[in-house]
């Protein structure tokens, strides 16, 4: 109100429809639905929700300024006014037929000497208490704080005194105030402290704040600044207090009063209004003189000073209610959330929300929260059956595939697919690779051939680059006597490749046969007949198609596939070659197609079976390796290892192996994919080798370890980690914490290992006789007792402890009370304070009802210092 | 207690009734057009004598060279008494009468010449520049000495140059001046600044075109009317000083009026101007008032000063004045 008639904005503190504005007079407004039955013609819009109906005007009081809106119920509608010349005025917009508010409105509160009134505040639990702060009088009081309920006084003012007031009528005048404080100095704005009504904060001009007590006023708390107009306090937190000075505001801590917590960043203009928002923890909006937004502080995460050292964090933004005008003053709505109306100089009104800014958090489950306001959402991924598995994000896969154990199943390799859910084709053919890398090698194993072993794992690329001494045979159609004019090549390596592709199991026959009878067991029809006719085998082929149309379910097309087929010629010119090259293109089944391009195509050319992207790249590779010379071949193996590295398809793994490439290839995988598991799992079977040195691999192991973490699959991690150390024996960590013995100082543990263990299966069973056998609770190295377990008396001790050596001479039974104490239950474990300690088992299940350490007489609360010792893995053991 | 020295550096001069109307514009413009000077401080003084002006640098530049204008040569600061906002009891005394004792008659004792400034809102002791070490030494053992620089109230530190000021022997200080109590009654008084322009025809009407009516009754002692107006404008806040008849003529509700509607005298003190050097002339006053517990506004003009009593004190005021003077003679 500071610089002139600008309107100012006041909401009625009960009735969250009403407000006031208040210039040169005031006016009633209701707001409402906009477009509602009952707006008249004379609604002003405020938003495209809502309008404003003006209720009544009231221009009795002229010389505003400051206003203040008494905070009881009833009377609803009345209103102090502060004016120019110090009085005090009661008034009231509306009719009003309460008995009080008639006896109320009208009465006029006169300091002694006559100066502007800067501010006014309705004590908020006395509500008969009036503080009106004033400008400076010489000697005169500053602040008055006036009782309305007081009677008028004819004896404070003699008649012929009051010559100069110009007042008619002064029976309603009231001169005596009740208290008065702050002599020799203004009083800028001032506020009750709402943690004790008797106590009230002012701000004067002699740059200073102060806290009066009115039980005893001669006391009072101050502190020098120059913030010192519009304090406001915090209707959240009452200790805490807003007040600015030209660009700056200040906020307090009254607990701590001596200087302010922090100053908020100062503004280019000064500010004309700051106020907390009432229905917001912590939110803080100030306006600075003739601008167009209003900058809004969040303090919500500010921690309260308890140390000078704490650094607030505030994050401020602005809001722009009105585009083009300029804001006069803003109100915050009593309820509605961060609700305002803003009002321009010119009186036009803006019904305005602030929206709230959006907390977003992750989970490490693929749900996604998020906080605006008092709302939270949640969102989560359909996980209803309905969903596609090709639709679910790749982090539910991989933690469904973690919980069926995927990658773990290291006899019978290509079942990994198989626990990843079986409906991937590229995971398919990536573990079935594995799988018949993994075979090929423990079959060398048994030759004890080890110089191909380095070449199994580097994949089909590498193996047919060191091809050498490949033979060309030309072969007839089995079951006729007709020479084919397609040559076919052998050679070790070449074997060793269909191998790698499943084609055949064992070299160097190729005996495709039990390759088809498994292709006919899975009922796939088309490849069988495909492989067997590439096997040059057409009868067979024949056969496959036909058994296909007669199966269940069986395609009845196949039988005349299986027809075209039989009608095969050699002879260049015939119609039924003609045909088959230019009709095969519509068969649907890629097999199928493939077959008859391979029927048709020139020797040495077939680029339609090769480039036929439907069938899988093993059977292409396969085939090539059987029908493209040495030239030809690592030309196209090349080719499509590139291909495959760029698409990031697995099923080139086949070809690149576990090297750089495969590195590669599984990079570009990764990257579209985001499948660090699969990633994880197929590169560890790359031991040993450089492949697992790569740092993109050990990211990707040091990610999924990290998910698994995220998760709370912590057994899983522990098995990924047991699993991962097997292969790759370099990341076994080494250990970290030792048990040393309370009497000799040596390690439980090491001095087990360091001693021969002669015996100690007997001792275990504790029916030896002899003294000098150690125990399981005693210290391998001195003998000595282990401590005791605070809760069941026992000592402690496993049979972890002891050294891993344990020969496998021992008695079965050994191996059972082995496990049997080796159960994480009778594990140590000590509280790092308080240095109690006992069973695993028997602790968890103290602190499962108790949060005070067993220990009589400590009180140590060691699971709180646990920071994760409330977490709970999400996987079972 | 706490003594402001302020960083204002006043001017004072006179300006001749009959040469008024060359500085008509400058003063209208200060008085009137605040945001259009960066003038801090103005204060105009109408006696039947002359217009004082009291102004700040930047204001003085509003005024014109003119032979009607005549300058003091000093510089003078105004020092300010800020009581810390102490709860004393109400009947406390305002004006010159509360700092009689702890400023005034300290700087009479040191021979410091001290110019009085009183507004509705506060009293301002102007001393000269030159003098300003003085000041701090004597005061500084009664206040905190705090000086305002660009706005900003830091501690003054007391130079601390002791050595070479003379203790002054502590004399009785009779009157020396002669004294004058006009018939007509005055009321001091302020407005809100936002109302000042609906006034300001008014006000002009007041300062610059109703001298010459009453050509005859400002010079007639004791019984006759004497013409004075005073207006302020220092920092924002406006005082002003006018006799009754002159409140008559503003509309109700623009003035502010105490609520009792407390009435002052004028006792005019000197017989011959009295000049910048004299000290001791507003002590002389005061103390006694002091004493009586009499409140009490204090103007000085370029020619002569101006105390204002309650009307209902005049005569005890006149009273214990003349004692004095008899004493001193």
């Amino acid at each position: 109100m500071s610089s002139g008639y600008k309107p100012d904005i006041l909401w009625s503190p009960h009735h969250a429809d009403r407000y006031v504005i208040c210039d040169t007079e005031l006016s009633l407004y209701r707001i409402g639905p906009a477009g509602s039955p009952e707006t008249k013609a004379g609604t002003l819009p405020l938003s495209e929700e809502t309008a404003a109906t003006l209720l009544a005007i009231n221009s009795d009081t002229p010389y505003m300024k400051c206003v203040a809106w008494y905070p009881k119920h009833e009377p609803e509608c009345l209103l102090a006014v502060g004016q120019a010349n110090g009085r005090v005025v009661l008034t009231s917009l509306g009719q009003s037929h309460n008995s009080k508010c008639k006896e109320l409105v009208g009465k006029e509160f006169v300091p002694k000497h006559a100066r502007q009134c800067n501010t006014l505040a309705w004590n908020p639990v006395d509500s008969n208490w009036l503080a009106a702060g004033l400008d400076k009088h010489r000697a005169d009081f500053s602040v008055l704080i006036w009782d309305i309920s007081s009677k008028f006084s004819p004896e404070s003012v003699p008649a012929e005194k009051a010559r100069l007031s110009g007042d008619v009528d002064s029976g309603l005048l009231v001169t005596k105030p009740l208290y008065e404080l702050g002599q020799n100095d203004a009083c800028l704005s001032l506020c009750w402290l709402p943690r004790d009504h008797q106590k009230l904060l002012l701000a004067g001009m002699h740059r200073n704040l102060a806290i009066f007590d009115l039980r005893n006023t001669s006391q009072k708390t101050f502190v020098n600044t120059k913030a010192i107009q519009g304090v406001t306090v915090d209707p959240h937190f009452p200790d805490r207090v807003a007040s600015f000075f030209e660009g700056q505001v200040a906020i307090w801590d009254l607990r701590k009063f001596e200087k302010p917590v922090f100053t908020l960043t100062e503004q280019p203009k000064p500010l004309t209004k700051v106020a907390w928002c009432p229905t917001r923890m912590g939110l803080l909006a100030t306006l600075t003189r003739d601008s167009n937004i209003i900058r809004l502080y969040d303090m919500q995460h500010t921690p309260m000073p308890f140390g000078d050292e704490v650094e607030p964090t505030i994050i401020e933004r602005s809001v722009q209610p009105c585009s083009e005008s300029i804001i006069s003053s803003f109100a915050w709505h009593p309820s509605a959330q961060n609700r305002m109306v803003v009002v321009s100089p010119n009186r036009v009104m803006n019904d305005f929300t602030v929206f709230e800014r959006i907390s977003l958090a992750w989970s490490s489950t693929t749900s996604l929260m998020w906080a605006c306001g008092r709302h939270l959402y949640e969102c989560t991924e359909d996980g209803g059956q309905g969903a596609a598995a090709a639709d679910k994000d790749i982090a539910t896969k991989m933690r469904e595939r973690a919980q069926s154990h995927y990658g773990h199943d290291t006899v019978q390799v290509w079942r990994n697919h198989v626990l990843a859910g079986g409906d991937d084709p590229q995971l398919r053919s990536l573990w079935y690779t594995l799988h018949f890398m993994k075979q090929y090698t423990e079959n060398l194993e048994q030759k004890q051939q080890s110089n191909k072993q380095s070449l199994i794992y580097s994949g089909i690329k590498n193996i047919v680059k060191s091809s050498s001494g490949t033979t060309e045979t030309r072969r007839c159609w089995s079951g006729s006597d007709r020479q084919t004019d397609v040559p076919r090549y052998h050679s070790e390596e070449r074997s060793l490749a269909l191998q790698l592709c499943g084609w055949i199991s064992r070299g160097p026959d190729i005996d495709v046969e039990p390759f088809l009878k498994s292709l006919e067991q899975e009922g796939e029809w088309e490849r069988a007949a495909a492989v067997a006719l590439f096997n040059l085998d057409i009868r067979r082929a024949i056969q496959i198609l036909n058994k296909g149309a007669s199966a269940e379910k069986g395609d009845l097309n196949l039988n005349v596939v299986a027809m075209a087929l039989s009608g095969y010629t050699d002879e260049k010119n015939s119609l039924w070659r003609e045909m088959c090259s230019s009709l095969r293109l519509q068969l649907k089944k890629a097999h199928l197609c493939i077959m008859f391009a391979f029927l048709t195509s020139e020797p040495g050319a077939f680029d339609a079976v090769l480039y036929e992207s439907r069938v899988a790249v093993r059977d292409r590779v396969a085939f090539a390796c059987m029908f493209l010379n040495d030239t030809q071949l690592p030309r196209y193996i090349d080719k499509l290892t590139y291909e495959m590295k760029e698409a990031g398809n697995l099923e080139g793994i086949l070809l690149t192996g576990l090297t750089k490439d495969g590195v590669d290839l599984m990079e570009s995988y990764v990257d579209r994919t985001g499948d660090v598991q699969t990633a994880s799992f197929c590169m560890l079977k790359g031991s040993p080798g450089e492949v697992l040195k790569d740092p993109r691999v050990q990211c990707w192991i040091e990610n999924y370890r990290n998910l698994l973490d995220a998760w709370r699959f912590w057994h899983k991690r522990a098995e990924f980690d047991i699993h991962r150390s097997k292969l790759d024996p370099s990341s076994k960590p080494l250990p970290q914490v030792f048990v040393s013995c309370n009497f000799c100082g040596k390690s439980i543990s090491y001095s087990c290992s360091a001693i021969p263990h002669q015996g100690r299966g007997f001792s275990q069973y504790g029916v030896s006789g002899s003294p000098t056998k150690s125990k399981v609770t005693s210290c391998p190295g001195c003998r000595k007792p282990l401590p005791r377990c605070a809760l069941c008396l026992m000592n402690m001790g496993t049979p972890v402890s002891s050294c891993p050596g344990t020969g496998k001479a021992d008695e079965k039974a050994d191996l059972t009370r082995d496990k049997k104490l080796a159960q994480f239950n009778n594990w140590f474990t000590w509280c790092h304070n308080c240095r109690h300690g006992g069973h695993a088992g028997h602790m968890l299940s103290w602190f499962r009802d108790h949060s005070e350490c067993p220990v009589s007489a400590c009180t140590c609360k060691c699971m709180q210092l646990d920071t994760t010792g409330n977490l709970v893995p999400s996987d079972s053991a | 207690m706490e003594l402001h020295i302020l960083e204002h550096s006043l001017k004072v001069a006179s300006i001749a009734k009959e040469g008024i109307q060359v500085c008509t514009h400058g003063l209208i413009k200060l008085a009137f057009l605040p945001s259009k000077t960066r003038c801090k401080f103005f204060s105009l003084t109408e006696t039947p004598e002359d217009y004082t002006i009291i102004v700040d640098e930047d204001g003085f530049k509003e005024l014109p060279e003119s032979e009607y204008l005549s300058v003091a040569d000093a510089t003078w600061l105004a020092l300010n008494v800020v009581s810390g906002g102490g709860s004393a009891t109400s009947s406390q005394p305002i004006g010159v009468t509360k700092i009689a004792k702890s400023v005034i008659a300290p700087l009479a004792d040191h021979n410091i010449s001290v110019f009085m400034l009183s507004t509705y809102q506060t009293d301002f002791i102007l001393v000269r520049e030159r003098d300003l070490p003085m000041v701090m030494h004597t005061l500084s053992s009664e206040f905190t000495l705090l000086r305002v620089v660009n706005g900003e109230t830091v501690a003054a530190n007391s130079t601390g140059v002791t050595n070479g000021f003379v203790k002054p022997e502590l004399v009785p200080r009779p009157i020396i001046h002669p004294l004058s109590s006009p018939s007509n009654m005055f009321c001091v008084t302020s407005l809100d600044p936002d109302t000042l322009p609906s006034v300001a025809t008014l006000l002009m009407d007041v300062m610059f075109y109703s001298g010459g009516a009453k050509e005859t009754g400002g010079q007639s002692e004791d019984s006759g009317h004497i013409r004075f107006f005073s207006f302020s404008l220092i920092e924002g806040y406006i005082s002003l000083v006018m006799d009754e008849q002159t409140t008559r003529r503003f509309p109700n509700n623009v003035l502010f009026t105490s609520a009792s509607g407390e009435l002052w005298k004028m006792v005019r003190i000197g017989g011959q101007p009295l000049g910048f050097d004299e000290c001791g002339i507003v002590a002389q006053i005061s103390e006694p008032l002091a004493t009586a517990d009499i409140p009490a506004y204090y103007i000085s003009t370029f020619k002569f000063d101006h105390a204002l009593v309650p009307e209902e004190n005049i005569q005890s005021v006149i009273g214990a004045l003349r004692t004095n003077e008899s004493t001193g003679q």
